[in-house]
C-alpha cells in the first residue's frame, strides 16, 4: 500500500474540504434509509477518513488500491442488485465512487465535482420519493451545496455568509424556478425508463390469510383519498373496492390467475356516485373505487368482471382518476357456471365442522337468502369476539375459529362466512379494500388510511345477483361508522392513542390537507395540470410558439427584476438636499471658475474672488452658509428650516455678466 | 481581440469607474460543468415527469441566472484609482501598484488582478474603503516596461461566472540599471579645486543650520536641538574636495555601453550613500552636482533612458 502524506494547513484552507464533505453527506443521509446500510456507511466512513487525514496529515491510499476499492465496490453492488440501472442500484454507485472520489479530492476542481455528486444524489432524492416532509430536507440539502460552491469559489467566506450569500441567491432565484415550473412544457410521455422494482410500501396484496390485514390496522399512510362531486355516500356504505379473492386452500385466500370473463348484464340502483380519487403510491397494481365502479378510468386500467380496477402497472406514483360508483346493483340472469364452480369451490378436505355446521343451516334454510341471514345469526349470537389480536389458528383454521377461540376482525370473519356460504353450495367470495375513511374538512375530501383496510364478503342470490354482506358488521356494528382503531382502544399503540387529543387530531388533517395539496398541485403536475392552468391563465389552446412567447417575456421581466435587486447597492444614494443645493451653486459658479474636485467650499470661494474679486458679497456669504450648514456645529430644531432658506438663496443667485463675459461664456 | 478591445474602450485615464460596456462575462469551467448538469436534470426531470426534479433543476437554473448577475455586479463600478510602477534596478523585480477603489455599500469580494503574463493578485474590498495591490512585473534589463493593459476579474460569488475588464492604464516603469562594477570613485575633478582651496583640505567645514528638507538625511539633523524643542534643524557643512565627484562616462571608455552604465550605477548609489554630491557626465546629458534622492533618481534615470530612442524614452 503506496501513501501519499498531506501536510496539516490552517483552518482556512480546509474550509472549502468542510463544506464539500458536508454537501456529500447530505446527499448520502438523503438516501441513507434507502440504500443498503453497508453502502451509506460505507460513504460516511470515507467523509470520516478524508478529513481525519486532512486534520491529522494522515495518509491516503495510493491509486493502485483506489482502483482495487472501486472495482470492489462496483462487483459488490453488482452482486446486490444484479444491474446498476436502477434507481436504488444507481444511487448506490454514486454514493460509492464519489466516495472514493473524496478521497482524491485536493483542488477547487474536485471540489466542485463532489458538490455536484450532492447535488446528483439530491435530484435521485427527488426522483425517489416526493413527500411533502421530506420537500424541507431537499431545499436544506441544495441551499448546503451552493454554499459550498461559494466557499469553494472564495475559501475565506465564512459558513454565516456562505449560507446568506446562497440563501439569499436562492430565494430571489425561487420566483424564476417557479415560472420555469409552471411554464416549462412537459413531455407527455417517457422517452427512457430507470425499471425501479425496489419500492416497499405497504397496502393490500392479492392473497390474505385471516390475519394479514390486521397488520396493516395500525399503519396510519394514506391510502387515498376522495373527493365527492355531489353527495358522499352514508358512512355504512364506504366500502372501497380492492382485490376479490375467489380461491381458498384451506388457510389463505387468493385471487385467481386473470381468465377473461364477461360482465354480467344488471340493473345499478340507487343513486350515482360521482367522484374523484387520488391514490398514493403503493407499487401494486389495485386501483380502489366505490362498491361498483362503471367504467375503467384509463386505457391503462382493466375493469374486471368481478369489478375490480386493475392497472397495467404497478403505481410508483401517485395517480388521480374520475369515477362513478353505485353502492347496489340487481342481476336477474342466472351465474354461469363457470363462475359458480368458481364460487363454491372448497378444498377438498379440512374443516369437517365446518362443513357440517353448513349442511345443517342449510338444512333448516328454506332459501339463499334465509341461508344467509341463519349464517349472520350463528355469528351474532355464537359470543364472537372483534379483536385485532386473535389467537393462532391451528391447521383447520376454519374450524378452529369457528369453534374454539371466536375472536377475529374482518378478515376471519369474512373467511369464515365464505367457507360456510360455499360449503352450503351457494357461490360466495372473499372483497378486500377499505371501509370508511376520515372526513377532511380543511381540504373537503375523505382521508381512506391503510388502517381502514377491511374485507367482506359477496354471495350470489338468484335474482339479486352478487349482494355484499359484511359479516363483521354483524360482530362489530360500531366498525361501519368507525374506524378499527376507534374501536380497539384498548389496542391501541402509544402513538395513536395520541390521537385521541382533539386539536392534535384536528393537526394531523390540516397536516393531511397539506400532503393531499401538495400531492395534487405540485407531484401531480404534469402536461395535463398545466395546460389547465394555462387556461385558467387565459391562454387557450396554447400552441408551442405562442407559449414561448409569454415564457420569454415573462422570463426577460424577472431577469430585469433580478438585475435591478442585484444592482440596487451599488446605485448610489441620492444626495440631500443641502448636497442638491451645494451643487446647484457650484454650477452656478463653474461660469466664473469650475471648482476642483479637492477645494472645499472656502477655498473655493478664495480662489473665485481672486478671479472675480466683484463677487465677494453675493457668492462668499452663500459658501460660508454652506460650511456652516455641513461642518459648524450642529442645530437640529433649525436645520431643515436653513437649507431651505439656503436652497431657495442658491435660486436666486444671479451673478453679474462681467467684463469679456461673451468670451467667459462661450469657454463655459 | 487585444486590438479590438483596445480599439474599442481607448486608452483610460485614471481614474476610471468600470461601467457596463466594457465588462465581459462568460462561464467558468466550473459554470459550464453545472450547465451540463442542469441539463442531465432537467432530462431526468422530463422523462419522469417528476415534479420535484424538475423544480430543482429550474431552481439551480435560477440560481445561476442570478449568480451571474451577481458576479457582474461585483465588478461593475470597481474605480481604478491609480496604477503606477516605482522605479527599480534590473534583475530584480519590481510591481505595478494599483489601488482599487469601492464607494459603494456593498464589499467587493474575490477580486482579481492580473497583468499579460503575471500571476492572479487576489483582493476583497470592504464597503467605502481602497485597497493597493502589487503585481509583480519582472525587470531583466535597464531600460522601460511598458505595461500595456491590465486584467481586472472576479468569479464571485459561487464561481460559476467571470466577469473581466481589460484597463488600459499607461503605466511605464524605469528600470534603472543593475548596479555593478568595481572600479574606485574617481576623485574630485579640477573643477571644484577652488572650492576647497577655499574651506581647506580634507575637512568639513561647519556652514550653519538650517531648517528640514525633504531628503535630508537623518545623520544630518541636528538632534540635540529638536530634542530642546526647536524645530527640526539640519547641520550644514561645506564638503571636502573629496566627496565632490563627477561620474564620466567617457572615462570608463575600455568597456562595453552596459557594463559602464552598470558602473555609473554603483558609483551614484555608494556615493549617494555616503552623503556625496555627484554629478554625471554622459553623450549629450550632463547632470550638476548635487545630493538627495531627487537628484539620485535623476541620475539614475538618466542613465536608464540612456541610448534608447526617443519613441522608448
Amino acid at each position: 500500500m503506496t501513501a501519499v502524506a498531506t501536510p496539516a494547513t490552517d483552518g482556512t484552507s480546509l474550509r472549502p474540504l468542510l463544506w464539500t464533505c458536508a454537501a456529500f453527506a447530505g446527499g448520502v443521509l438523503l438516501h441513507a434509509d434507502r440504500v443498503p446500510p453497508w453502502a451509506a456507511a460505507v460513504a460516511l466512513l470515507l467523509i470520516a477518513w478524508r478529513l481525519l487525514t486532512a486534520y491529522r496529515s494522515g495518509g491516503y491510499p495510493g491509486v493502485a488500491v483506489r482502483a482495487l476499492l472501486a472495482l470492489t465496490l462496483v462487483v459488490i453492488v453488482l452482486m446486490r442488485f444484479h444491474t446498476l440501472n436502477g434507481l436504488a442500484a444507481g444511487t448506490t454507485l454514486l454514493l460509492l465512487m464519489a466516495g472514493l472520489k473524496l478521497l482524491e479530492t485536493r483542488v477547487a476542481r474536485d471540489q466542485f465535482v463532489m458538490v455536484a455528486a450532492g447535488l446528483f444524489l439530491l435530484l435521485a432524492a427527488c426522483l425517489d420519493r416526493q413527500e411533502l416532509a421530506r420537500a424541507p430536507l431537499y431545499g436544506l440539502q441544495a441551499w448546503l451545496c451552493c454554499g459550498a460552491l461559494a466557499v469553494i469559489s472564495a475559501p475565506a467566506t465564512s459558513a454565516r455568509a456562505a449560507l446568506g450569500l446562497a440563501g439569499r441567491t436562492l430565494l430571489l432565484a425561487a420566483p424564476l424556478g417557479l415560472l420555469l415550473f409552471v411554464f416549462f412544457p412537459r413531455l407527455p410521455g417517457a422517452f427512457w425508463a430507470i425499471p425501479r422494482n425496489d419500492l416497499a410500501l405497504s397496502g393490500l396484496s392479492d392473497t390474505m390469510t385471516p390475519g394479514s390485514i390486521g397488520q396493516l390496522a395500525t399503519s396510519y399512510d394514506p391510502a387515498f383519498r376522495v373527493q365527492f362531486a355531489g353527495p358522499a355516500p352514508p358512512p355504512q356504505e364506504r366500502y372501497w373496492r380492492g382485490p376479490v379473492l375467489h380461491e381458498f386452500d384451506g388457510q389463505s385466500w387468493r385471487r385467481t390467475p386473470a381468465e377473461p370473463r364477461a360482465h354480467l348484464p344488471r340493473e345499478r340502483l340507487g343513486t350515482a356516485y360521482r367522484y374523484r380519487v387520488q391514490l398514493e403510491a403503493s407499487n401494486k397494481r389495485w386501483w380502489f373505487a366505490l362498491d361498483t365502479p362503471t367504467q375503467a378510468p384509463d386505457a391503462r386500467v382493466v375493469l374486471t368482471y368481478d369489478d375490480v380496477l386493475i392497472g397495467a402497472e404497478p403505481l410508483t406514483e401517485p395517480v388521480s382518476f374520475d369515477q362513478v360508483s353505485y353502492t347496489h346493483t340487481r342481476s336477474t340472469q342466472p351465474l354461469a357456471a363457470a363462475a359458480r364452480r368458481q364460487d363454491t369451490a372448497l378444498p377438498p378436505r379440512g374443516n369437517p365442522r365446518a362443513r357440517a355446521l353448513a349442511a345443517s343451516l342449510r338444512e333448516r334454510a328454506g332459501s339463499d337468502a334465509a341461508l344467509v341471514e341463519a349464517v349472520l345469526d350463528y355469528l351474532r349470537t355464537g359470543g364472537f369476539v372483534y379483536s385485532l389480536e386473535p389467537e393462532r389458528l391451528g391447521a383447520d383454521a376454519i374450524d378452529d375459529f369457528l369453534f374454539r377461540t371466536r375472536i377475529g376482525f374482518c378478515g376471519h370473519y369474512a373467511s369464515a362466512f365464505v367457507v360456510l356460504m360455499r360449503a352450503a353450495g351457494v357461490p360466495a367470495r372473499v372483497v378486500t379494500g377499505y371501509l370508511g375513511g376520515e372526513w377532511i374538512p380543511y381540504g373537503g375530501y375523505l382521508l381512506v388510511r391503510q388502517s381502514e383496510a377491511h374485507a367482506w364478503a359477496e354471495v350470489w342470490l338468484e335474482g339479486r345477483g352478487w349482494t355484499r354482506l359484511d359479516p363483521t358488521a354483524v360482530v362489530a356494528p360500531e366498525r361501519l361508522r368507525r374506524g378499527i382503531l376507534d374501536l380497539l382502544p384498548q389496542e391501541l399503540p402509544a402513538r395513536a392513542r395520541l390521537l385521541a387529543s382533539p386539536w392534535l387530531n384536528e393537526l394531523l388533517q390540516r397536516w393531511d390537507a397539506a400532503n393531499a395539496w401538495w400531492t395534487n398541485h405540485v407531484v401531480r403536475f404534469d402536461l395535463e395540470a398545466q395546460l389547465g392552468l394555462l387556461e385558467r391563465l387565459g391562454i387557450r389552446s396554447p400552441d408551442a410558439r405562442s407559449l414561448g412567447w409569454t415564457f420569454m417575456v415573462v422570463l426577460c421581466l424577472w431577469l430585469a427584476v433580478i438585475a435591478w435587486h442585484v444592482g440596487r447597492s451599488i446605485r448610489p444614494a441620492r444626495p440631500d438636499p443641502l448636497a442638491r443645493a451645494y451643487a446647484r451653486l457650484c454650477r452656478k459658479l463653474a461660469r466664473i471658475a469650475p471648482r476642483a474636485p479637492h477645494e472645499g467650499p472656502l477655498a473655493f470661494g478664495a480662489a473665485l474672488i481672486a478671479k472675480r474679486p466683484e463677487v465677494r458679497t453675493s457668492v462668499l456669504p452663500l459658501l460660508e452658509r454652506y460650511a456652516a450648514l455641513r461642518y459648524g456645529p450642529p442645530s437640529p430644531e433649525r436645520r431643515g428650516e436653513d437649507i431651505r432658506a439656503f436652497r431657495d438663496a442658491v435660486a436666486r443667485l444671479s451673478l453679474p455678466l462681467a467684463r469679456g463675459t461673451t468670451h467667459d461664456r462661450g469657454r463655459i | 481581440m487585444a486590438q479590438w478591445m483596445r480599439r474599442r474602450q481607448g486608452t483610460d485615464r485614471l481614474p476610471v469607474t468600470l461601467a457596463r460596456r466594457r465588462l465581459y462575462i462568460l462561464p467558468t469551467r466550473a459554470g459550464l460543468a453545472f450547465t451540463a448538469l442542469l441539463f442531465l436534470m432537467l432530462l431526468a426531470g422530463l422523462n419522469y415527469a417528476n415534479s420535484l426534479a424538475l423544480f430543482l433543476t429550474f431552481l439551480l437554473t435560477g440560481f445561476a441566472l442570478v449568480a451571474m448577475q451577481q458576479c457582474h455586479r461585483n465588478l461593475l463600478g470597481t474605480e481604478v484609482v491609480a496604477a503606477i510602477a516605482p522605479a527599480v534596478f534590473a534583475r530584480s523585480s519590481g510591481a505595478v501598484q494599483l489601488i482599487l477603489g469601492n464607494s459603494d455599500d456593498v464589499p467587493r469580494m474575490g477580486l482579481e488582478a492580473k497583468l499579460p503574463q503575471g500571476a492572479l493578485v487576489h483582493a476583497d474590498l470592504a464597503p467605502h474603503t481602497r485597497q493597493r495591490l502589487e503585481l509583480p512585473v519582472a525587470a531583466p534589463r535597464r531600460g522601460i516596461v511598458r505595461i500595456e493593459r491590465l486584467r481586472l476579474s472576479t468569479a464571485h460569488p459561487f464561481g460559476l461566472f467571470r466577469v473581466w475588464t481589460w484597463v488600459h492604464a499607461e503605466v511605464a516603469m524605469l528600470v534603472y540599471p543593475h548596479p555593478h562594477g568595481s572600479l574606485p570613485m574617481p576623485a574630485d575633478s579640477a573643477r571644484n579645486a577652488g572650492a576647497r582651496a577655499r574651506t581647506g583640505a580634507g575637512a568639513d567645514e561647519w556652514a550653519g543650520l538650517r531648517p528640514f528638507r525633504d531628503g535630508d538625511s537623518p545623520r544630518q539633523v541636528d538632534w540635540k536641538a529638536y530634542a530642546r524643542e526647536a524645530p527640526l534643524l539640519v547641520k550644514e557643512y561645506v564638503q571636502g574636495a573629496s566627496e565632490l565627484r563627477i561620474f564620466d562616462f567617457a572615462q570608463l571608455g575600455a568597456l562595453d555601453q552596459e557594463t559602464r552604465l552598470s558602473q555609473l550605477a554603483r558609483w551614484v548609489v555608494d556615493a549617494e550613500a555616503h552623503g556625496e554630491r555627484y554629478g554625471l557626465m554622459l553623450p549629450g546629458a550632463q547632470i550638476a552636482p548635487d545630493r538627495g534622492p531627487e537628484h539620485r533618481h535623476r541620475c539614475l534615470a538618466t542613465l536608464a533612458r540612456f541610448g534608447l530612442e526617443r519613441g522608448e524614452r
